[in-house]
């Protein structure tokens, strides 16, 4: 299993930052490997420039920008998301690892003459994990439609693999959290974890038969 | 006079989307609004929320020393109308980040017990002008985030009298025809705003 990771919170000491290690535990417990992006320690710049959005459909170049990244995305086969819920929505500096990162001909190919529609590029990665803090309650994140959550688990998933599986758990009202909700929600994050990436190391030949 | 505040996110000065900007500003213009033109990408708009104004988020007023010009301009404004094109089911990162920073409590929303009450009503006018690469379909099955980034949550914290959110979806395919027929729509209705 390869994992990518990919952390954003601004602040050391948070809340989202103990999920991060819950998620990094789990995949340690299981033998993954993985690749931790810690966006704002490595100073992701988040903006798409103009020069960028010239070559963007241009596959020999429209990687080299961000080539570390798109190099992590082709390589991973397991992504997992952690970070705040802002707006209802991504941080920035999730949205613009989206924007940057998510290029043609790696995460999707565009319409051509014998393809009518955008196919997915991202079929080799099989599970996709969401954890997020929201301060919104539960039902106005859903009145609102969960903007945030949508973009990966509907959005990006629907440039996965057809089997992609997936997890979502959110800590909501988190400005009146206290030490046992936060508990709690730790509790339920390893057990999603359990259900993305299972309890014990898988071994190799399972590994490739999956 | 009153006030628009128009918000545009797109690098590129020969895009469709900076016609649909021009369009916007200028037909606003025409229909007697006084303009007030931000172009995120051209005032080089740094959307990453800092651990500092994380810390910081809560504490009223200081939370809007680090983005007080941009807060200026959004309390100064009777009309906001944003302008962008949709990447990967969202706004542009430079977009997101502008609510992220500028959009913060006591400015756009106050927290009264616990929740979240709107606070820029004086916006009576909100719009959205608004490109897809995708179809409606693509969109409307991953839940179409940008139309309810616009139309629920950012109409939440304003309570307009009148919203507006215009979308050419397909844009991958979209002809020369389609593009022009769009862009007299998002004029007349900007005339008319």
């Amino acid at each position: 299993m390869r994992a990518l990771v990919i952390y954003c919170h601004p602040r050391q000491g948070s809340f989202t930052e103990a999920v991060r290690d819950v998620v990094l535990a789990k995949l340690n417990t299981v033998g993954a490997e993985v690749r931790l992006r810690d966006l704002y320690a490595e100073g992701f710049d988040p903006v798409l420039s103009g020069r960028e959005h010239e070559i963007y459909e241009d596959e020999a170049l429209n990687r080299d920008p961000v080539a570390s990244h798109c190099a992590d995305l082709a390589w991973c086969d397991t992504l997992i998301f952690v970070y705040p819920t802002w707006w209802y929505g991504l941080p920035a500096m999730i949205k613009g690892w989206l924007d940057r990162v998510l290029v043609p001909g790696l995460a999707f190919l565009m319409p051509d003459e014998a393809n009518t529609d955008i196919r997915p590029g991202l079929t080799h990665i099989r599970r996709l994990g969401v954890f997020t803090t929201c301060g919104a309650s539960f039902w106005l994140t859903r009145m609102i439609g969960a903007p945030g959550k949508r973009t990966l688990l509907r959005g990006l998933r629907l440039l996965c693999g057809r089997n992609c599986k997936t997890v979502f758990a959110a800590h909501y009202l988190m400005d009146s959290s206290t030490a046992e909700s936060r508990a709690k929600h730790l509790r339920r994050v390893a057990a999603k974890m359990d259900r993305l990436v299972g309890k014990t190391p898988a071994t190799r030949r399972a590994e490739a038969a999956a | 006079m009153k006030r628009a505040l128009v918000l545009f996110a797109h690098p590129c000065p020969e895009s469709f989307s900076a016609a649909l900007h021009g369009q916007v500003v200028a037909r606003l213009s025409a229909g007697g609004w006084a303009v007030d033109d931000c172009d995120l990408n051209a005032e080089g708009f740094d959307p990453v929320l800092s651990e500092a104004e994380r810390r910081g988020y809560h504490e009223e007023p200081a939370n809007i020393i680090p983005v007080a010009p941009y807060v200026e301009r959004v309390r100064a404004a009777d009309a906001l109308v944003m302008v962008f094109p949709v990447w990967n089911f969202g706004y542009p990162a430079i977009l997101k980040g502008f609510l992220d920073r500028v959009f913060l409590p006591g400015v756009s929303f106050r927290l009264e017990d616990g929740k979240v009450k709107p606070n820029l009503t004086q916006i009576r006018k909100l719009a959205a002008v608004t490109t897809y690469g995708g179809s409606r379909t693509r969109a409307l099955l991953v839940g179409d985030p940008p139309r309810k980034c616009v139309t629920r949550a950012v109409w939440h914290v304003c309570r307009p009298e009148k919203m507006k959110y215009l979308a050419l979806y397909d844009m991958n395919r979209a002809d020369e025809a389609k593009r022009a027929a769009f862009l007299d729509k998002v004029g007349r209705e900007m005339e008319v705003f």
